[in-house]
């Protein structure tokens, strides 16, 4: 019985007056030229303004922001279509300006809607929009976009990232069991494996011909301990070739902390320890050089000393067997061997020291270098009948490395005896001058001795160039070269004309020897 | 999906009846428009979903605008308006549009008034009744269009090509009329009906 009654009641009131009263949208309805017939409580709440006040005006009057043009497009349409036709939130963003307050939407200033041009009635052109607020779903859509958006940024990134990682880093992942389950593109290309072939594997197995069983045991252990450790180990490709891996093995956990097996990242470092091989051996090869070149340095310095004490011996052997040893030449032999001797072992230290830095430097004489020099040579200059002529003031000093110019000075003037022994004429000289200017000092060494033909005096300095058929070792000029041009910092020219051959050396006076 | 597939015979029906639809759209168009427009005789085919997202595959060229608009009732389903940059920008032309919003709101307005004419007379040729909601739109490069998935969900698709001209400039676009197999069993039992009729 209360069903019927209710429905009777329904049927005599007009339930669509009611509803649309309290419907929560906007409805207006319009005509054609846009004036206002209708405008619900809805709208008169949101929009403040009273439906009395709107009435017979139209629209685009009352609300400026409305493009009429577009609105009337609308309307005609429907009525047209007979179906509806739209204003959508997403593009339109609303038809009327209704401010909103809430705090929580902060993007927008106006109510998003949707509005529905609904063909009202045919025959009076009148349409009725209703307006629905769509300004959460809106919100809710923009948020979700940008989300979205932020989503698909940072899953490129990490795509990106997996990509390079993968690319780069060689990796390799074992379980618990030492089976293999994850090998990386850069581990693969690296070694030229397939991934197929390695996957499941057991990484010791794998590895079993290029791991010394010291280091399987050390990884081993900090397996057991869930240690990370550094290894340095040689691995093959399938080609063959070797290949230095500097790895780290480190424990890996699942998200709920278990342990589920070790990654072992690597690093190639082939060829960081070919360049440190080969650099190695370059310093062991240079070292080996410089001693050798040290040796024969010291074995070239030595022949002239040597052969001064042999002539003293030979001398002393002559005289005994002939009887006519007295002496004061067995005491004068004596010293002058054990002087000679000094010198020997004084040259090896020269020549030892010879390569290094901070020699010391002495301020000396120039006459003496030259009577130092002479002692080794003065025999033989007489024997061989060589005149011998010396120009160097006595207070001329020289602050250098005494020895290696003594050194030096042997070398030059030990050739030019040996020039006169090849080509002995009656006006055999040597003549020797030294002097000073304002930044040098000039010593000039000259022999008549047949002079050097111009294609020889080329190569002179070159280290084991000689034309001397049976005891020249070619060293001579080349240690000269080096004294004084990479240690004293000066400059040793040879010049040859009219059978003379004149050796110039120059030297800085400040010197700053290295 | 589906394998549910018109004859010979339901095809040419919906064909006729398509026709019929169309010139009711084409009017309603033109009068929108307020210009002389005609709409070239359409070419409609039937295909199923996945054949359609080969062909806009294939599709080259610049971005496109890509509308739809869902209609429920016994024959329920989506509507899709495909329109290519070139004719938006007509379109915008045409109507002396000035912003992007007013270019979407127009291909919305007439995606809705061509599939709503569309859909709305093929109904009432079929006896029936659909509502229509709220079109959306995107722009979308084609080869993001097979990831969209809710094309997906439709088994079979009605392409009807459209060529719309005026004076001097044509707007080129497609629609689709995308259905699911309960909307297309109705439609071949409403063809079958109206091929009994014809008899
Ligand atoms: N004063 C000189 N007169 C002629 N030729 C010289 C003179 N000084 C050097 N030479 C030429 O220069 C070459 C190289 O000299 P160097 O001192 O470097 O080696 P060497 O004298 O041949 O050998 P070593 O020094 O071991 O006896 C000599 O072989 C010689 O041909
Ligand atoms: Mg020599």
């Amino acid at each position: 019985m209360a069903e019927k009654s209710t429905q009777q009641y329904l049927r005599s009131n007009d339930v669509n007056e009611k509803l649309i009263a309290s419907i929560d949208n906007g409805i207006i309805i319009l005509d054609e030229e846009l004036s206002i017939f209708y405008y619900n409580k809805w709208l008169e709440i949101h929009t403040q303004l009273k439906e009395v006040d709107v009435l017979n005006h139209k629209i685009d009057e009352v609300f400026t922001n409305i493009n009429g043009k577009t609105l009337k497009r609308k309307i005609k349409t429907a009525l047209r279509m007979e179906t509806p036709t739209f204003y959508t939130a997403t593009i339109t963003k609303y038809l009327l300006p209704i401010k909103i307050n809430q705090l929580k939407i902060s993007g927008f200033k106006h109510m998003r809607q949707d509005v529905s041009v609904i063909p009202f009635d045919k025959e009076k052109r009148l349409v009725a929009l209703i307006i629905t607020d769509q300004t959460n779903v809106t919100n809710t859509n923009n948020l979700l976009q940008s989300n979205i958006k932020k989503v698909q940024d940072l899953n490129n990134e990490l795509i990106k990232e997996r990509e390079t990682i993968d690319e780069r880093v060689i990796l390799l992942k074992i379980d618990t069991n030492n089976l293999i389950t994850q090998t990386s593109r850069a581990y693969t290309d690296l070694l030229g494996f397939d991934k197929e072939s390695i996957i499941n594997n057991d990484y010791f197995y794998l590895e079993r011909l290029q791991m010394p069983v010291a280091l399987k045991e050390e990884i081993q252990k900090h397996q057991r301990e869930k240690k990370v450790l550094k290894f340095e180990k040689v691995s093959l490709t399938s080609e063959g070739k070797e290949i230095c891996l500097l790895s780290t093995l480190v424990p890996q956990y699942n998200q709920s902390a278990q342990h589920i097996g070790f990654i072992i990242f690597s690093e190639n470092i082939t060829n960081a320890k070919l360049l440190q091989e080969h650099q190695e051996k370059l310093l062991r090869n240079s070292r080996a050089s410089a001693m050798g070149e040290m040796i024969s340095m010291i074995a070239h310095q030595w022949r002239q000393p040597l052969s001064v004490i042999n002539t003293i011996i030979a001398t002393l052997k002559i005289k005994k067997e002939l009887d006519i040893l007295e002496d004061h030449l067995i005491t004068s032999s004596y010293n002058r061997i054990e002087e000679t001797v000094s010198f020997l072992s004084e040259t090896i230290d020269d020549f030892r020291n010879f390569f290094k830095e901070n020699k010391e430097l002495k301020r000396v004489p120039m006459h003496i270098i030259f009577e130092k020099s002479n002692n080794l040579l003065r025999s033989e200059m007489e024997i061989y009948s060589i005149l011998y002529e010396e120009d160097i003031d006595e207070k001329l000093l020289i602050t250098t490395l005494q020895n290696e110019l003594v050194q030096t000075i042997i070398n030059i003037l030990k050739n030019s005896v040996d020039a006169f022994k090849e080509n002995p004429h009656d006006a055999q000289k040597l003549t020797v001058k030294s002097y000073e200017s304002q930044t040098c000092i000039t010593i000039e060494i000259e022999d008549n001795a047949g002079g050097i033909p111009k294609d020889i005096l080329q190569k002179v300095f070159e280290p084991y160039f000689s034309t001397k058929s049976k005891n020249g070792t070619g060293l001579g000029l080349y240690v000269c070269k080096t004294i004084i041009e990479e240690h004293l910092k000066g400059q040793l020219t040879m010049r040859s004309r009219d059978n003379k051959t004149k050796t110039i050396i120059e030297l800085p006076k400040n010197v700053v020897v290295s | 999906m589906s394998n549910i597939t018109l004859t010979e015979d339901e095809k040419d029906v919906l064909q006729e009846l398509m026709n019929v639809a169309y010139g009711n759209a084409t009017a309603i168009v033109a009068d929108m428009l307020d210009a002389f427009a005609s709409l070239s005789i359409p070419n409609i085919k039937i295909m199923q979903t996945a054949e359609l997202l080969n062909e806009l595959h294939d599709l080259k060229g610049d971005s496109y605008f890509f509308s739809t608009q869902a209609f429920a009732g016994e024959f329920s389903g989506e509507s899709a308006f495909f329109i290519d940059n070139e004719s938006a920008q007509n379109l915008a032309l045409h109507l002396e549009l000035e912003t992007d919003e007013d270019l979407q709101d127009a291909i919305l307005e007439l995606t809705n008034v061509l599939t709503s004419s569309l859909t709305t007379r093929l109904a009432k040729e079929m006896n029936t009744e659909v509502k229509f909601s709220l079109p959306s739109i995107s722009k979308i490069p084609l080869n993001e269009m097979d990831q969209n998935d809710s094309f997906k969900e439709y088994s079979q698709v009605i392409v009807i090509d459209t060529q719309l001209n005026f004076e001097d400039q044509k707007i080129n676009g497609e629609i689709f009329i995308l259905t699911k197999d309960g909307s297309i069993e109705w439609l071949k039992n409403q063809l079958n009906n109206i091929l009994e009729a014809m008899m």
